[in-house]
Formats: structure tokens, sequence, C-alpha cells
């Protein structure tokens, strides 16, 4: 069973040829541009499985290291060293044949070894990368040739080639990783100034197509306002994520920058915890989503960036629908509900609030909605280092504010040991099957049926999708806008001549 | 008039200017503290108006970004600064003079614990003590921020009263009291006590000063008074990100924070003067 179509991607391909022939007959960019990115996250090292932290996805995600399988920026998962692959009926083995004529930077030719090597080094028990459970149902790798890859697996899992999207793929003879590289992708690393800069050059030789520009240079700054102001002296291109609305009011309405708007995964949350009263109470939990008048809150924290959403579901995942009718802002209809749970007059509840922007400021927006309802809201400040101890392993909480990062991580309200407790079997059991599916279309409708099936049950209080704000140069395009999982790809940017 | 008194005349008058300066300031804050307990121009958690707005003769300092008016939230930051201070200085002095006096009229060897103890307290910064009495406690609130920082104060305030009592308990009077058949206890009341009374309470306005700043550091770095408790701190410290396009809302706490705490030091300042004749004239 083949699962890539061939004939939709040659017409991409041709298309995508068709659409960029103009540009690049007229030449009107600089193709040995050297793409100056400012940004806030300085990797702590050059290996994502070591706890290198989210700034060496942005750096090297794409870039430097490329993997069997690509998420694009438009939230898909399209094929990256994979020439084609097939899957058993039972679904349980995977044959992957690599694309050939794809060298290391070190000069080595890629085989189903590095393949073997990369995805072992994900799953080892030293391994500190955050995809190491999805990756957990792989029982065996084996490489019947130098072309060939075949993973069994203990169960189904329709989700593998986007989870192998995460694995990069490493030569199996580089040594120290940490501080070294050794790709497939389009660029080398150059120079790295630790505390300042990482520079990548392009790789000349490199399987697909050439950069549309000569080097990337990721300048580091621990101050958003510092940041800006290197923006603003032409000491950087373009800025990776801004991360308050505040700081665009100087690049706004200036021909000289451009400010785009994409969609980011990064979700404001209210968890409660649905184990305990009267979170236990679905009544409670859709009252209170009721009585919290989200746009006003985006406004207060974003401006008029970031996305009303009705569920844990960002636009980028492909079970997304529109969940923001379900408990629609409504004081009387809240109250109305918190009665018939049987709190006529309200209760009182502690939140646990971490320490950072914008979460204090989110608590006492809560603080104010909810006593319109009678619900008393204590805030406890607390940091991020707490927030993992007491709420995240030892779940004791009532209620507590989190954003949460990732793309595609519906499936933690399938799994009710987690923080939050959200228990219901359908979901678990939808969650679980969606997994096991047989195709992608079944994957999707059983997920987006529990979507729709957590919004129903108002699992948390899904406050706003934060906005992923990309400000550059305005002789400066062809940068992600949406930069899932913190990705940069840094090949397509073009400089104006 | 003689000629004394002339040479004596222009000195007081400068004495008096920053005693009257530092008056002026904090009888200011006293006020706007006590009108906020019956009167404040807006709700405090209401969200009123725009997000940001800049002031108006509605919002005299402006909104901040949940549109909550930044006047208001000054004005209960007064009251708080003011509970911090006096609290603060209270349990600072409650123990700091008891421990102190104990260890001049102890023995040798309790002394000397005691001082060493007192030095070693003092090498750690007053508010990383108070930090530590805060992450010590489980939950962070207003009470246990003054609690904090009234012991990282009290060992200012110990190691000053144990050398004051000591050079006090020297004088020919305190022996005459001794002679006279006044038990220890009547020597520390009405002898030592009123004696160091003058440089003592100089100090302890130093220290009122020292502990709404460390109050607002503690609330800008959050262990302080938990929202929405309007600490200057917090007001601060949540006008960070907006300090380029709506600078009113860390100009204004700024401004308030300052005034006091100069407030607070022209008063000890003029207040020494007068406490301590050898030094009249100022520095």
């Amino acid at each position: 069973m083949s699962l890539i179509h061939h004939r939709a991607l040659v017409a991409a391909i041709l298309l995508g040829s068709v659409a960029f022939a103009p540009l690049a007959m007229a030449q009107d960019y600089d193709a040995n541009a050297t793409i100056r990115i400012g940004s806030l996250y300085e990797p702590q090292n050059l290996d994502n499985t070591a706890g290198a932290g989210q700034g060496i996805n942005e750096a090297f995600n794409g870039n430097v290291y490329e993997a069997l399988f690509q998420l694009t920026d438009a939230g898909t998962v399209v094929p990256q060293l994979v020439e084609s692959y097939s899957a058993s009926d039972d679904g349980l083995t995977y044959t992957f044949k690599l694309k050939p004529g794809v060298t290391f930077h070190s000069g080595d030719p890629l085989t189903a070894a590095d393949v073997k090597y990369s995805i072992e080094r994900v799953t080892a028990e030293t391994s500190k990368s955050s995809r190491k459970k999805s990756l957990s149902s792989i029982t065996g790798i084996e490489t019947p040739d130098d072309q060939t890859v075949v993973i069994t697996l203990s169960a189904r899992s329709i989700s593998l080639p986007y989870n192998l999207s995460y694995v990069w793929i490493v030569n199996d003879k580089a040594t120290d990783i940490t501080a070294t590289e050794d790709g497939t992708g389009p660029y080398t690393l150059g120079e790295w100034r630790r505390g300042s800069a990482l520079a990548l050059a392009r790789f000349d030789k490199y399987w697909g197509t050439a950069p549309t520009n000569g080097e990337v240079v990721y300048t580091y700054f621990t101050d958003a306002t510092a940041l800006n102001n290197a923006l603003l002296t032409n000491a950087v291109d373009v800025i990776t994520s801004v991360q308050s609305p505040d700081s665009l009011a100087q690049f706004q309405g200036n021909p000289a920058y451009t400010v785009s708007n994409g969609a980011s995964t990064t979700k404001e949350l209210l968890a409660w915890n649905d184990r305990v009263a009267p979170f236990d109470n679905v009544k409670v939990r859709k009252a209170l989503a009721r009585a919290t008048d989200k746009k006003k809150l985006l406004n207060a924290i974003w401006g008029d960036y970031g996305t009303l959403i009705g569920s844990f579901v960002p636009p980028t995942d492909p079970w997304y629908v529109d969940l923001t009718g379900v408990d629609p802002y409504d004081v009387e209809g809240a109250k109305a509900l918190l009665a018939e749970a049987g709190y006529p007059n309200g209760f009182e509840f502690t939140l646990d609030t971490p320490d950072y922007d914008p979460h204090p400021i989110v608590a006492q927006f809560l603080q104010a909605e909810y006593a319109k309802v009678g619900v008393k809201v204590n805030i406890n400040i607390i940091t991020a280092n707490e927030w993992y101890e007491k709420i995240y392993k030892a779940h004791d909480f009532q209620a507590t504010l989190q954003e949460h990062v990732n793309h595609r991580d519906i499936v933690f309200y399938g799994n009710p040991d987690f923080y939050w407790g959200y228990n219901n079997p359908d979901v678990v059991k939808l969650i679980a099957d969606a997994e096991s599916a047989t195709s992608e279309a079944d994957q999707v409708a059983k997920l987006t049926e529990a979507n729709k099936l957590i919004a129903e049950d108002a699992a948390s209080n899904w406050l706003y999708l934060y906005p992923q704000i990309v400000v550059s140069a305005a002789n400066v395009t062809g940068y992600p806008v949406n930069g899932l999982n913190s990705q940069f790809f840094a090949y397509g940017i073009k400089k104006a001549k | 008039m003689t000629a004394l008194q002339q040479t004596l005349l222009p000195r007081r008058r400068i004495v008096s200017a920053s005693l009257t300066a530092g008056a002026i300031l904090v009888g200011l804050h006293v006020l706007v503290a006590l009108l906020s307990l019956v009167w404040l121009p807006h709700d405090p958690t209401g969200m009123t108006g725009g997000r940001l707005a800049p002031p108006s003769w509605e919002h005299w300092a402006g909104t901040d970004r949940l549109g909550r008016d930044f006047f208001t939230q000054i004005m209960i930051g007064s009251r708080i600064a003011l509970t911090v201070g006096i609290g603060a200085v209270a349990i600072g002095a409650a123990i700091g003079v008891t421990l102190g006096t104990l260890a001049a009229f102890a023995t040798r060897l309790l002394d000397d614990a005691l001082a060493a103890t007192l030095d070693i307290l003092i090498a750690f910064p007053t508010l990383l003590i108070a930090m530590l009495v805060v992450a010590a406690s489980d939950t962070a609130s207003l009470g246990t921020a003054i609690l904090a920082l009234g012991i990282a104060l009290s060992a200012i305030v110990a190691r000053l009263t144990r050398i004051l009592v000591k050079r006090v308990l020297l004088m020919d009077y305190i022996t005459a009291a001794y002679t006279s058949g006044t038990p220890w206890y009547g020597v520390v009341i009405f002898h030592v006590l009123p004696n160091v009374w003058p440089t003592l309470s100089v100090n302890f306005a130093l220290q009122f000063g020292l502990a709404v700043i460390a109050e607002a550091s503690l609330s800008y770095l959050g262990l302080g008074a938990p929202p929405p408790n309007a600490s200057w701190g917090r007001l601060l410290q949540e006008a960070q990100g907006t300090v380029y396009t709506a600078p009113i809302g860390a100009i204004a706490p700024g401004l308030a924070l300052v005034s006091l705490v100069i407030g607070v030091n022209l008063l000890a300042d003029g207040l020494r003067d007068i406490a301590d004749p050898t030094r009249k004239g100022g520095r």
C-alpha cells in the first residue's frame, strides 16, 4: 500500500517551479546574501536529544539536519529523505526506501544504517528527546540493504511518519554532535560563538534545491527590547518570534518593515483538575467557560493579534474544527449553570499561577470575571519548577494556568493520568483508535470527533491561541510564518538586491 | 541675639527644611493611604477603561492592559507600602531590640555567640533573607512578606541595639541606679531604653525605607503580596513589557516609590539632627 500520491507530488513540484520561475529568471534577490536572524532562544548545545532547548530546533531543523519526513510550515507531513514507503496490511511493518545520492556534510553517503542509528539515538535510555515516548511502539529496525529501512511496530501507528519528522538523521560515524554536526541539510555549521551567534553556511553539495541565500547567522539576545532595537538599527534582518504586541508599534505602518501574523501552536490554558470537586462536574466547567470573556482577554494580552479557540486544537492540526460557539461568553447562562450544578452562591478555588508573563495578568483577569458569577479566585503565584513538581507530577492543585506549545497534542486528553485528570472513556478510546487507524482520513475523523467531545465536556478552559509574529526588514521575504514546533526554515529566505 | 545664636540660625533652617520636606512627602502618602480606605476613583479590579488608555480626566494615570485604573492601584499601593513599612519595622524592632539588649546583658560567651550570629546574618542582603523566609512558607501573602522583611531587618536592629546598650551600661547613672537598688528590668525600662531610643528611632525610619524598597522588590519577583493587591513592585513588573508604548505605567508607581523612600530618608535625616546634638548642622 503506497501512501504517496506520486502524481500529486509531481504536480506540486511543477506548480512550484511555475510559480517561482519568473522570480528565478529575474534574479531580483541576492543569491549569496547573508541573512541575519534575531532570536531569544540560544541553544544550550547542538543535539536535540540532549536537552538543548527549542533554540536548536529553530536553528537546525530542516536547515542542518533533515528527517525521513518533514513537518511543513502549513502543518502537513511530506517525505524528505524518503523516496517512497509502504506499510504492510496489518500496519505493523513499514518499509522505507531512502532518496539516492544524499550525502552528509562530511561527505559520507546516507545509508540505512545511519537511519537506524538516528532513531535509536532518540529512543535510547539516555535520550532527553520529548518525542521518545511517541516512538515507543517501535520494536525493531532492520536494514536489508543500504537504501532500505524496515521498521516493525508492536501496534499500529498511523502517526509514525509524523513522529519520524522529529528524528534528525545523523551520520552514524559522527562524534560529539553536541558541539559539531553531521547532517544532510542545505547548510553546514559555520562559526558558533556561544552566547552570541551561530552561523550556517550554504552546503554546495546539497542533494535538493539550493538555498536562496548564501549564509544564515542566528544572533541571540536575552532581552526582547534589545532584539527589537537590533532590527531597528539594521543589525538583524528578521525576528523569529515577537512575544508582546506592544513592541510592534514601532514596526507597524512603517514601510521599511513587514509584520507577519501567523498561527502558532501555543495555547493559553486554564486547566481544571478534573478529578476534584467542583471541577469534576461538567456543568461547573461549562459555566466557567461561559463566564470568561475570551475576546476581551485576548485583546488585553495581544492587542489585535492571536486567535480564539474553542478547544485544544489549533487551526494547523488536521483535526481542527471551529468550536468557539460551544460555550460562548454568557454571564447569565453561566450563573444558571452554576445554580443547576448546586452552586447558586458560587464557590472559592485556588488558581496556581506560574510567575512569568502572561499568566499573572491572565489570573487577575479571571479573578475579576469570575467574581461576576460569585466564584472567588485565590491567586497563588508559583515558579515554573514548582509547577512541574506540584502540578505536573503530584497533581496537587485545583486549577492552574499553563501555555502548551506542542503541535498535535490533543492526545494528552486521551491519557487519564495526565496532570489535568480528564477521563472520558469515549475520548480515550477515540484517541487510541485514531493511532491504530488504517488511513489518515480515518485518523482525522476520529480525532475530530474526540476534539468535539472535549469541547462539549469543557475539559479545560482554552483561553486563546498565541499569534506567531515574525517581523522583518521589508527587503527580506520567504521565511516561515507559522514556525510550528519552533522550526524556522531559512533556505527559502530571499534578500532583495 | 548673641553671636552664637546667629551662627546657629541658618543651620537650623537647613535642618528643618529636610525635616519639613520629609514630613510633607510621608504625610502625603499617609493621607492618600487613609483616603484609599474610604474612597477610590475606580473599582481597583474593575476593567473600566480601554487597553493601555493614556492619562485622561477619567483615568488620571491611564489604565493597564486589562483596562484597570492605574491611579486607583497606586493609591492602594501607598497603603500596602506603609503597612509593610510599619509592620516590618515593628517586627524587626521587637525582635531586634530584645535580642540586642539580651546580648548586652548576657554573659561573655552568650554575647559573643549572639554577636557572631548577627554578623553572619548581616552578611546576607536583607532581600535575600526575606526571599528565603517567603520561600519557606507555603503561600505568598502580605503577612508573609511583612514577617519575612521584619525578620530580615531584625539582625540590623539587634546589632545596633547591642552596641548602644553596651555604651549606656558603662555610664555612671546606670551604676547609680544599680546602687540604689533598681532591679535589672527597671534599669532597662527606665534608664537604658530612653537613652538608646533617639538613635534607634532614626534607624527605624531608615529601615522603613529599606522595607518599602524590599517589598517592592519581592513583589516585582512575584514573592510579595499576591494579586490583586496592587503593590508598586508588581505594578512595575507588569508595566515592564509596555514601557515603550505606555511609559506612564512604569513612571507612576516608580515616582510613588521614590517619593515615599526619599520622604522617609529626609525625615530620618531631620530626626537624627534633632536627636544627636553633636551632629547638628548636617554632615
